[in-house]
């Protein structure tokens, strides 16, 4: 199967949502109380969370060209890294790749948070509650896009649901040669838009054309993997203590926990 | 629509205004994106910077009800630099023709004006007529009393200069704007207008659209593929409720309602009311109304309708005043009606002047709430600041199915009567509205015929016991919609053969049809409505002829005959929607199978032409710039004010700009649906937008001393809300007339009865309307706005 992506376009973006919404009717995850708006303008709520794995960015509006003002509307998921740092720092190894896709099994997750803090995007969350009704979301594990692989689709619910062709899904050679060929049109308009994703952790599954360069947007263009030495000490010593946590997953969260901070004042002192 | 959502994409130029497409219609971008992948280029002016704004190449900020003054500076511009196109203008349009001498403009008055009664005598403003009693033309376009010199000097007014200090638009941005858009006056280049709202709801409603159109005249855009005249309808079946007579001042299909002092008889509804021609060059399609009143009539009464009895004619009701929203209201606050029937409708949220309304609720005996959920009208006896202890009306709510839950035809912005299967059943007791209105109306019937029987004397029986009514079949409880479909076709009443198309209906009462214009919606083909080919038509333009079936006559793009020439030549050679191969035509059905030569192209005008000069109006045959009711500035065009043809209602309350400085407007945000009532119960949505807000720039909030996120209370003359405030640099004060003016946007899908809610902002609004429609006046009026 050739390798998937997400094509990003926020030339393209109205900002109508449909993705956020869709892909909590596809994958049956709560709405989440909001107040207000969270964020900038229209963004609501403020980040990804635990329930909400896709979600629309607004940024303020910049009027330095009085008859064309700029305002940037950036579809956010998870980017699915070839080389995911989540991935890579998971103690116990719920975190897979499926057809390029970075996916979490749930039943494997002790919900220790450990790929929450090494995604530099922020993209999992470790969910702090149930939600009756929507049993896609479980307490005290980490959740986030799968690109609906989990609950499979010919096209991903938010690529499906974009009615203006600014999120589309295909080949990834495919979408980085389209994104090359629709920046070169876009130069004129937007003189520093850029293209985000196609090296950044060994290449991202959602290539993001933005209407600025990608440090405008917080997004780091040359990102560093995590250290897997480092990962690798706290890894083995989990193993070695979760042999005494009989199973239980609080147990063996609280074992990661302290394996953690064993290997952070080692390697302080 | 007089083109269809897929047709946008033929578009070199995309003016959207008074609409928010993105927002409101978003689906509708995939067309609006697919005409910029071609090179198209979208123009968007609206009082802020809105999400269709953010896709546009040009923006323009625009002062709410202005877009006269905007439209009419266009024309101007057009018309100085000659960028017309010549050739449709002088065959396809009203230029040429001679206007009355004695027709005059002065003060922003036009000839006949009665202050007293806010009215027109419109006797000089006629053409001049030959001694064939056709109009006088002048095809060089010189004659100092033609259409195209009357506009030409009415326009020069609208400089520049002038339109930048009433609309706030910054003059270069106008002027670019100006020669991008008429850049589309060459015979293959197009431009489309995609219009809602934020046009018709004004004083101005009606003459905002006629500036449109006007200029889409002039740039020979209308008939073509990616051109004419695009209103985006606000909901789904909006397009098929207005076609089937939603509206006070008409029956189905358009035919103007009988009004009592005038329209006496038959014949004289007749006489009054169908449009005659002595110029063989117009189709004057009209002229056959009479086919069509009488087709209505004898599908409404049946056998009862006979020559004898005029079909019926006396038991229709007829208008002895205008009955818009506004004045039912008044008359329902002075007590005048005894019950309700709303039936998806939520007027405590969503009418104008909400408090009275709500307030005129309480007037009722008895109120019907037919709706999916619980409204914020349903329960209006417990809305914030009512005694439920004083309210006597007695309140029935019946659940009701939603549009997957029944079968029956949709019809969408493009005219595209769509067939709908019933998905799933309706939960509980919910029913059709369908069911609802025939247990009705057979319970009333019931009620007449058993006070009949008993001898009792009652009032105006025979509209009912004469109704023609079998839309149930034998031993059934649900009526079925494929029947009331075939009626509303039409078919030989003798016979009960379906009609072909309206062309078969006739004036002898020999034949019914409940709307003449979706005759051919379901005839012996079939029900056309329930079409789903794919198959693109020969011309390749997306008009999938063979999916669902477009009124008139599933013609694509209405007043097609006029995208080619005289001689049936498209002018756009490769968006060619019709032509003419020397024996007939090819391509979308012809507005009519004349040769080109034969018949002009604008068949339902008596003229055959486009009007560029209406004397159809209430409020003047051009378009004139007058301030909304409360404004916050002089008018410079002219010494009136307010639209001086628009009726003002005793008891009405207006605000100054001395005490609300701030020019407020409302609108909808893509994440909500009209009144709410069916997102504001949705979690989904909820998280995106959970309370009521509105919106203000960074430099209003610093001088009220309001942040981001703020509660605010907004004030006008009606009455006072709260709302987060949304500070945000896509507000920004208008240059108006050297004065900078702020404005106050809102929301107003929010209210009281449901999972969130908030205050409806049409506590606020005014009762008052545009001149010809009275539209209430929602899109500018002024308030006042303070930190909670």
């Amino acid at each position: 199967m050739a390798d998937k992506a997400f094509l990003v376009d926020t030339t393209k973006c109205q900002g109508c949502r449909a993705c956020q919404v869709a892909c909590k009717q596809w994958n049956g995850n709560p709405g989440q109380e909001t107040k207000f708006f969270e964020g900038t303008e229209f963004t609501n709520p403020k980040e990804l969370s635990a329930i909400t794995w896709n979600h629309v960015r607004f940024s303020e509006l910049d009027r330095s060209i009085p008859e064309r003002p700029v305002w940037s509307i950036r579809h956010t998921k998870c980017y699915h890294c070839n080389e995911a740092n989540c991935l890579r720092v998971c103690p116990v190894k719920a975190i897979s790749k499926e057809d390029g896709w970075t996916v979490i099994d749930q039943n494997k997750c002790i919900g220790c948070g450990a790929c929450v803090e090494a995604c530099i995007y922020k993209v999992p969350h470790i969910a702090d509650q149930a939600y009756e009704g929507y049993k896609s979301i479980k307490k005290d594990k980490s959740h986030k896009c799968h690109a609906c692989v989990k609950n499979p689709r010919e096209i991903p619910a938010c690529a499906f649901a974009c009615p203006s062709g600014a999120l589309t899904y295909g080949e990834r050679l495919k979408v980085i040669k389209e994104a090359e060929k629709r920046l070169e049109g876009y130069k004129k308009d937007f003189a520093e838009a850029s293209i985000y994703g196609k090296e950044q952790f060994g290449g991202l599954h959602v290539i993001t054309i933005l209407k600025y360069k990608p440090e405008k947007f917080g997004l780091e263009v040359a990102p560093k993997p995590v250290d897997m030495t480092k990962v690798e000490a706290v890894n083995d010593l989990y193993a070695l203590m979760s042999l005494f946590t009989f199973g239980l997953t609080p147990l063996k969260r609280s074992a990661y926990k302290l394996a953690k901070s064993m290997v952070s004042r080692e390697k302080l002192s | 629509m007089t083109n269809h959502w897929i047709d946008i994409q033929h578009a070199d130029v995309i003016m959207i205004i008074g609409s928010n497409a993105a927002e409101n219609h978003p689906i509708s971008f995939k067309w609006v994106q697919e005409a910029r992948n071609k090179g198209g280029k979208l123009i968007s002016v609206d009082p802020r910077f809105t999400r269709s704004s953010s896709i546009s190449d040009l923006y323009s900020p625009i002062r709410p009800g202005t877009d006269i003054a905007f439209m009419n500076g266009i024309i101007n511009y057009a018309l100085q630099n000659d960028r017309i196109q010549k050739e449709y203008v002088v065959e396809y349009t009203n230029a040429a023709f001679l206007v009355d001498p004695k027709f005059g403009f002065r003060n922003g008055l036009f000839t006949g004006y009665d202050a007293g009664k806010r009215k027109y005598d419109k006797k000089n403003w006629g053409y001049q007529l030959d001694d064939k009693g056709i109009p006088k033309m002048d095809k060089t376009l010189k004659d100092p009393n033609c259409v195209y010199q009357l506009l030409k000097k009415h326009v020069a007014r609208y400089t520049p200069e002038k339109v930048s200090a009433i609309t706030g638009s910054p003059k270069d941005v106008y002027l670019k704007i100006a020669e991008l858009y008429t850049s589309t006056h060459k015979p293959d280049k197009v431009a489309t207008i995609m219009y809602a709202m934020g046009t018709t709801q004004h004083t101005v409603g009606t003459q905002n659209i006629r500036t449109y159109a006007m200029l889409q005249l002039l740039m020979g855009n209308v008939g073509m593929a990616g051109g004419g005249i695009n209103a985006l309808r606000g909901e789904s079946n909006v397009q098929g409720s207005t076609d089937h007579c939603l509206l006070w001042h008409i029956l189905p299909g358009y035919l103007g309602i009988p009004k009592t002092q005038k329209d006496v008889n038959l014949d004289a509804y007749i006489k009054n009311n169908t449009p005659k021609t002595n110029d063989p060059m117009s189709a004057n399609w009209w002229q056959h109304k009479p086919k069509y009143l009488i087709s209505l009539l004898k599908a409404f009464y049946g056998d009862a309708a006979t020559k004898e009895n005029d079909f019926g004619y006396d038991w229709i009701p007829k208008a002895s005043k205008p009955y818009p929203h506004i004045v039912l209201f008044e008359d329902m606050y002075k007590g005048m009606h005894k019950g309700g029937i709303f039936m998806g409708q939520n007027p405590v949220v969503g009418g104008p002047n909400a408090n009275k309304e709500a307030k005129a609720l309480e007037r009722l005996d008895w109120l019907v709430c037919a709706d999916l959920w619980e409204t914020d009208t349903s329960i209006f006896w417990k809305r914030p600041g009512a005694n439920p202890k004083s309210i006597k009306t007695e309140v029935f709510m019946l659940p009701m199915a939603s549009s997957v839950e029944k079968e029956g035809s949709i019809v969408n912005s493009g005219r595209w009567a769509q067939w709908r299967y019933m998905a799933v059943e309706p939960p509980g007791e919910a029913k059709s509205d369908l069911w609802l209105i025939d247990k009705l109306f057979k319970e009333v019937r019931r009620l007449y015929e058993a006070d009949v029987k008993a001898g009792k004397k009652v009032a105006l029986p025979d509209p009912i016991l004469k109704a023609y009514w079998n839309f149930t079949h034998e031993g059934e409880d649900e009526p079925d919609p494929h029947t009331v479909a075939k009626e509303i076709n039409g078919f030989d009443w003798k016979s009960k053969e379906l009609v072909q198309n309206f062309t078969k209906l006739k004036d002898d009462g020999s034949t019914a049809s409940g709307n003449w214009l979706y005759s051919g919606s379901y005839n012996d083909d079939g029900n056309m409505m329930a079409r789903r080919s794919q198959k693109d038509a020969p011309n390749g333009l997306g008009m999938y002829p063979e999916w669902s079936w477009t009124w008139p006559v599933n013609r694509r793009i209405i007043y097609n005959r006029a995208s080619v020439n005289r001689k049936g030549e498209p002018w756009n050679k490769d968006k060619a929607v019709i032509k003419w191969t020397g024996s007939k035509w090819v391509g979308d059905v012809p507005d009519g199978g004349w040769p080109p030569d034969k018949k002009n192209p604008f068949i339902m005008i008596p003229e055959g032409v486009g009007r560029l000069y209406a004397t159809g109006l209430a409020d003047g045959p051009l378009p004139e710039h007058y301030e909304p009711m409360e404004s916050p500035t002089k008018n410079i065009m002219n010494t009136q004010k307010l639209n001086p043809a628009t009726v003002i209602l005793p008891g009405t309350k207006f605000g100054a700009s001395a005490q609300y400085p701030y020019v407020a407007t409302t609108y909808r945000v893509t994440e909500h649906w009209q009144a709410g009532a069916m997102t504001r119960n949705l979690p989904w949505l909820t998280e995106l937008v959970p309370d009521m807000f509105c919106e203000i720039s960074p430099e209003l909030a610093k001088k009220k001393g309001i942040k981001n996120g703020d509660k605010v209370q907004i004030i006008s003359k009606r009455g006072n809300i709260e709302a987060f405030a949304l500070v945000t640099k896509r507000v920004q004060a208008w240059n108006v007339n050297g004065k900078k003016v702020e404005m106050v946007g809102m929301i107003w899908h929010f209210g009281h009865g449901c999972a969130v809610s908030g205050d409806s902002c049409n506590q606020l609004t005014p009762h008052i309307g545009d001149a010809n429609t009275m539209i209430p006046e929602y899109k500018a009026f002024l308030v006042d706005i303070k930190k909670v």
